[in-house]
C-alpha cells in the first residue's frame, strides 16, 4: 500500500517558487474542484459567493507567485480610492490630479519591476554607466492587472463608467483567477456588470466553455509544449549548429507555439469564466488566416490591441491630427506595445516593425493600392496575401523569440546562407511527429468558428459521461505526450 | 438538468475519477496506458515498493565502489576518476604529476627554450567552432608562449560561428571523411577525419586569433605526391612530399592569411597550420556526431607518419555524448571493445604522447516531463575512466568538473546560459568555463612536476 507523506500533503497549500500554480497542476483539478463546489452551493448568496471568489482568486495568485499577491491587493486599494475619488470630485483639475496619481501608481509599479534592469542595461552599454542591476523578480501578471487598473481609472475619469462602490467587486475585478496570470486583458465595464447577475448559464454555455477548456488546454500542453520541448527551443538556442531548413521550420514551429501558448492560456480562461456564468470577449480569431497586418492585428491579442487603441493611440491623437501625426502615434503605439511585451530592444524592434508595416499598409490604402483584390481570382489573391502576410509575422516573431539581435541575425543567415535542402529525408524521418503536431496546429487553426459553434452546439444535449470520457482521453493524451521520447536535433545523426 | 449543475457535477466527478486512478497507479501500482506521467497525487503518495528499487540500485553502485577502491599495483587508484577537474594517471598519491611528457616540455618553454609543444584536441560537437579549444589555447598561449590557431581544415565547416579564422573557398572541394569514405581511404584520413581533393579548387584561411604583428609560419598538411604544382599566396610552387602525411613549410612571415590553390587533383589535402616557431599550439579537430571509434580505421603507418611529421605532445580524447543518444541506455560494454584498439592503436603510434581520455560532459533527456542527466552517464564515465586506465592512459572527468548530476539542467536554464536548450552543448560562455578548468588542470600538474623535481633535487 501506498504511504501517504503528511508532510508533502501540508506543503502542497504553500507556494512553491519551483512549481507555481498553473492550470495543468494536479493542485489545480483539487483547486477548482473546490472553487467550483463552493461557489454552486452559495451561488444565491452574492455576498458570499463574491467573498469565496475573492477569496480562492487571491490563494490563486498566492500559489502562482507567493507573496506578490500582496500587489494585486495594494493596486486595488489604491485605484479603488482612486478612481471613487474621481468620480465624487466635481473639479476637472482635481480629477486630472487623481488620474494622473493612478497612471504614476500603476506604470510607477510596472516599470520598477519589468523595466528597472532594461534601463540600467541600456545605460550601461549607452554611457558606460556601470550600474549593477537589481535583483528584482518580476510579479506574475503585472502586465495585465496594470492595464485593467489603467482602463477603469480613464473610464471613470471619461465619465464612461461609474465608480463601483464596494472594494470586493473590484477586488475581483482585478484578481478573477482564469485571467490573471495571462490574461485576456478584461474591461471594467465588461466585466464588473456581470458580478452580480444570478449564476445561470445555457447548455451552450456548458458546451462552449468545456470546448474552449478543452482545446485550449490541448493547444497549450500537447502541442505547444511539444513542440516547444523537442524542436524549436533548440534550433532557436543555437542556430547556427543547425541547417537552414531546420531554422526555417524553427520559425514556424515558434509562429505555431505562440499562437496555441496564448490563445490556448485564453481559451481556457473564457472557458472557466464561462461555467461561471462570465462571459470574456474572445481573444484570438485565426490570426494566421489574416490577408494584411492590419487584419491580423484586429485578430491577434485582441484584448491587448483593443487596449492600445483605445488608451494609447487615440490619446496620443490617432488620425485626428493629420496624417503626419497619425503615422507617429501609430509608430509610438507599437514601439510601446512591443515594449510591454518584455523588457528587451528585441520586443521593441518587433513592435516597430508591425508599426512600420501597419503604417505602409494605410498608406498603401488611403493612396487607393487595390493589387490583390481581385473579385475574379479571389481564392487565388487571397491565399497569396494570407501567405504574404504570415511570412512577415514570421520574421517579426524571429526577433521576437531570439535572445539578442545576434542570435536573430545567425537564424537569418542560416535560412538564406546554409538551407541545405538535402536534408529533408533526414529532417522529415527525425521530425515526424514535430511535423504532426504542427499540421495538426494548423487545421485546428483553420477550423472556421462558425463550424466549432455548430459542433458545440450539437454536443450541448449529450449526456454527461460523453464530456467525461473526452476528458479522460485528452488526461492520456496528454500523459503520453508529456512523457513521449524526446526528439533530438537531427545534427546529432550525421 | 440546469447547465449550472451539470458544470458542478462534471467538475466533481471528473476530479473523483481522477483521483482515484491516480491512486491506483501511484499507490497500487497499476499501469493505466500513460496515467502515471500526469497523476495528480503523485506528490503526496510514496510508494515503498519505488523506495525499495532505489536503495537497491545505490547499493549496487555502493558496491562497485568499494571493489574500485581497491588499490590496484599497489600504488593506483582507479576512483581517482570520480575527482573533478584532475587529469589523472591513476596514481593513488594525487600529488604526483601525470603528464609527464608534457610537463617536462612545459618547463622547458618556461626556461626559454626554443621548442614546440603541440596539442591535438579531438572531439565531437562538443569541441566544435573551437570555442573550447579556443580559450584554451588562449590561455596555454599567455602562459607558455606561442601564437597562431593551429591546424586549420581547408574548408572549416562551421566556420560561421568559428570565431578564431575566417575563411572562403571555392565549393569544388571533394571532401572524403569519417562518414562517407571508402574503407581504403579512411586509411589516410587525419585527425580532422577529412581529406579533401581539388578541382582546381581554391581557399583563403585567416588566422584571426594573431593580434600583433607576428612572424608565422603556415605549413601544408598533406599526403603523399612525387610534385604537385599548387599556388600559394600567389605564388607557384612545386611541392614533394615522399610520406602518406607531411607538414611543408609555405612561408614564415608576418601574414596571417593563405591563399591556397591547388592544380593536383589527387593530391590528398588536409588542411593549413598557423604557428609561430616556438610556443604552444591546440590544434581543434572537431568532427559532429561520432564517438571516437572512427579512428580506428586510419592506418597505424599513417599515424606513425603524424607521429614522425607533425608530432602531438599531447593527445586528447573527448567523446561519449553520442554513445548517449537513447534516454534509457544504461549499458555500454560494446563501445569497450570498439574504442580499446582505438586506445591501443594511439599509444603504440604515439609512443612519447601523453594521451588523456575526456569523458563525457553531462546530457540530459527528459524523464517524465522533467529535464535530469542521461541515467547512462554514471556508468559510461565509469567505463571511459576504465578504459584509460586498463591501457594506462590519463583520464579527465569532464562530466564530475561540471558539477556532476543534473549540471548540464543548471546550466541550460541559468542566467546567464552556460548551456544550450538541447540540454547537451554548452555555449561558448560555458565551453570556456570547461576550458578553464582543463586548463587549471593542466597547470596543477605542471605545478606538481616542478614540486617533484625540486623534491627530488632536494634528496639528491
Amino acid at each position: 500500500m501506498p504511504s501517504f507523506d503528511v508532510h508533502a500533503f501540508f506543503n502542497q497549500f504553500l507556494y512553491d517558487p519551483k512549481n507555481p500554480l498553473l492550470f495543468n497542476n494536479g493542485f489545480f483539478v483539487f483547486f477548482f474542484a473546490i472553487f467550483i463546489a463552493l461557489y454552486y452551493r452559495c451561488r444565491n448568496n452574492y455576498v458570499l459567493r463574491r467573498y469565496i471568489f475573492c477569496f480562492f482568486s487571491l490563494y490563486f495568485f498566492y500559489k502562482a507567485s507567493g507573496a506578490f499577491v500582496v500587489f494585486v491587493i495594494i493596486s486595488a486599494i489604491v485605484d479603488f480610492v482612486l478612481s471613487n475619488l474621481i468620480g465624487k470630485s466635481e473639479k476637472k483639475g482635481r480629477k486630472k490630479f487623481l488620474l494622473i496619481l493612478s497612471i504614476v501608481f500603476n506604470l510607477g509599479l510596472l516599470c520598477y519591476f519589468k523595466y528597472t534592469n532594461f534601463f540600467i542595461r541600456t545605460s550601461n552599454e549607452l554611457f558606460h554607466t556601470g550600474f549593477n542591476p537589481l535583483n528584482i523578480l518580476l510579479p506574475v501578471g503585472i502586465s495585465f492587472y496594470t492595464f485593467e487598473n489603467l482602463s477603469y481609472t480613464i473610464d471613470v475619469y471619461r465619465g464612461n463608467f461609474k465608480p463601483v462602490k464596494k472594494f470586493s467587486e473590484y477586488l475581483l475585478f482585478l484578481s478573477f483567477f482564469p485571467k490573471l496570470v495571462m490574461g485576456p486583458i478584461v474591461r471594467a465595464h465588461d466585466f464588473i456588470p456581470q458580478i452580480n447577475k444570478p449564476y445561470n448559464i445555457s447548455d451552450s454555455d456548458f458546451s462552449k466553455g468545456f470546448y474552449l477548456i478543452i482545446s485550449g488546454l490541448f493547444k497549450k500542453l500537447v502541442i505547444s509544449d511539444y513542440i516547444t520541448l523537442n524542436f524549436v527551443n533548440y534550433i532557436f538556442d543555437n542556430p547556427s549548429l543547425h541547417t537552414g531548413l531546420e531554422c526555417l521550420f524553427a520559425v514556424y514551429g515558434y509562429a505555431i507555439i505562440i499562437y496555441c501558448d496564448f490563445s490556448g492560456y485564453s481559451d481556457v480562461a473564457i472557458g472557466i469564466a464561462k461555467w461561471m456564468g462570465f462571459t470574456i470577449p474572445p481573444n484570438f480569431l485565426s490570426p494566421y488566416q489574416s490577408k494584411n497586418i492590419t487584419e491580423f492585428w484586429r485578430r491577434w491579442h485582441i484584448s491587448l490591441s483593443s487596449w492600445l487603441r483605445d488608451y494609447l493611440y487615440i490619446p496620443l491623437g490617432g488620425n485626428r491630427k493629420g496624417e503626419l501625426r497619425m503615422y507617429v502615434n501609430l509608430m509610438i503605439t507599437m514601439l510601446l506595445g512591443g515594449l510591454w511585451h518584455g523588457a528587451s530592444w528585441n520586443f521593441v524592434l518587433w513592435g516597430g516593425m508591425h508599426g512600420v508595416a501597419l503604417a505602409l499598409h494605410k498608406l498603401y490604402k488611403t493612396k487607393g493600392g487595390r493589387l490583390l483584390d481581385s473579385e475574379k481570382y479571389k481564392h487565388f489573391t487571397n491565399a497569396i496575401s494570407i501567405f504574404i502576410t504570415f511570412n512577415f509575422v514570421c520574421f517579426c516573431w524571429i526577433f521576437f523569440k531570439s535572445e539578442s539581435f545576434e542570435s536573430a541575425g545567425q537564424m537569418i543567415y542560416q535560412i538564406t546562407h546554409d538551407f541545405d535542402a538535402a536534408a529533408w529525408p533526414a529532417f522529415f524521418n527525425n521530425y515526424k511527429t514535430v511535423l504532426g503536431m504542427m499540421l495538426m496546429a494548423v487545421l485546428i487553426h483553420a477550423i472556421p468558428d462558425n463550424f466549432a459553434d455548430k459542433v458545440v452546439e450539437r454536443f450541448k444535449l449529450a449526456p454527461l459521461p460523453v464530456y467525461i470520457i473526452i476528458f479522460f482521453v485528452f488526461v492520456l493524451v496528454y500523459g503520453y505526450f508529456k512523457a513521449a521520447e524526446p526528439v533530438m536535433p537531427i545534427y546529432l545523426q550525421f | 438538468m440546469p447547465a449550472i449543475k451539470k458544470v458542478a457535477l462534471l467538475v466533481t466527478i471528473s476530479v473523483i475519477l481522477y483521483s482515484l486512478f491516480s491512486f491506483l497507479a501511484s499507490g497500487l501500482q497499476f499501469k493505466i496506458l500513460s496515467f502515471n506521467n500526469v497523476n495528480i497525487l503523485s506528490d503526496i503518495f510514496f510508494t515503498p515498493d519505488s523506495n525499495k528499487l532505489e536503495t537497491a540500485v545505490t547499493d549496487s553502485s555502493a558496491v562497485f565502489i568499494q571493489t574500485d577502491s581497491i588499490l590496484v599495483k599497489g600504488e593506483k587508484s582507479f576512483s581517482n576518476y570520480k575527482f573533478p577537474t584532475l587529469i589523472t594517471s591513476f596514481q593513488q598519491d594525487t600529488t604526483m604529476p601525470s603528464l609527464l611528457h608534457l610537463d617536462a616540455k612545459l618547463l622547458a618553454l618556461k626556461q626559454g627554450k626554443r621548442t614546440k609543444i603541440r596539442i591535438a584536441y579531438l572531439g565531437d560537437s562538443m569541441i566544435e567552432g573551437d570555442l573550447l579549444t579556443k580559450k584554451l589555447r588562449e590561455l596555454l598561449q599567455a602562459m607558455f608562449g606561442g601564437c597562431g590557431v593551429g591546424f586549420v581544415p581547408v574548408t572549416p565547416n562551421v566556420a560561421k560561428f568559428r570565431t578564431t579564422v575566417s575563411d572562403d573557398n571555392s565549393s569544388n572541394w571533394r571532401d572524403e571523411n569519417f562518414k562517407n569514405a571508402t574503407e581504403e581511404a579512411k586509411k589516410t584520413l587525419f585527425f580532422s577525419g577529412r581529406t579533401y581533393y581539388s578541382n582546381n579548387s581554391w581557399t583563403i584561411i585567416k588566422d584571426l586569433t594573431i593580434k600583433d604583428s607576428a612572424l608565422i609560419e603556415k605549413s601544408l598538411i598533406c599526403g603523399a605526391t612525387s610534385g604537385s604544382s599548387i599556388n600559394y599566396n600567389d605564388h607557384g610552387l612545386i611541392i614533394h612530399a615522399p610520406d602518406k602525411l607531411n607538414r611543408i613549410l609555405l612561408s614564415g612571415d608576418y601574414s596571417n592569411q593563405a591563399k591556397l590553390v591547388v592544380n593536383d587533383n589527387v593530391l590528398p589535402v588536409y588542411g593549413v597550420s598557423f604557428e609561430a616557431p616556438t610556443g604552444i599550439y591546440v590544434d581543434n579537430f572537431s568532427f559532429r556526431g561520432i564517438t571516437g571509434v572512427e579512428i580506428n580505421s586510419i592506418d597505424t603507418s599513417f599515424l606513425k607518419n603524424i607521429d614522425q611529421h607533425n608530432p602531438y605532445d599531447v593527445i586528447i580524447l573527448g567523446y561519449g555524448v553520442n554513445l548517449l543518444y537513447k534516454p534509457n541506455d544504461k549499458n555500454f560494454t560494446w563501445y569497450r571493445q570498439l574504442f580499446n584498439p582505438v586506445l591501443d592503436k594511439l599509444k603504440k603510434c604515439f609512443p612519447n604522447s601523453d594521451i588523456i581520455v575526456v569523458s563525457t560532459a553531462d546530457r540530459a533527456f527528459r524523464y517524465n516531463g522533467e529535464y535530469k542527466s542521461a541515467i547512462g552517464i554514471d556508468s559510461l564515465v565509469r567505463l571511459q575512466a576504465r578504459l584509460a586506465f586498463n591501457n594506462s592512459l590519463c583520464f579527465y572527468n569532464q562530466f564530475a568538473t561540471m558539477g556532476g548530476q543534473n549540471s548540464i539542467v543548471k546550466w541550460a536554464q541559468k542566467t546567464p546560459a552556460l548551456a544550450s536548450k538541447d540540454y547537451i552543448h554548452p555555449n561558448e560562455r560555458g565551453a570556456r568555463t570547461l576550458a578553464v578548468h582543463f586548463y587549471n588542470a593542466i597547470l596543477n600538474d605542471y605545478n606538481k612536476y616542478i614540486a617533484a623535481i625540486n623534491d627530488s633535487s632536494k634528496t639528491n
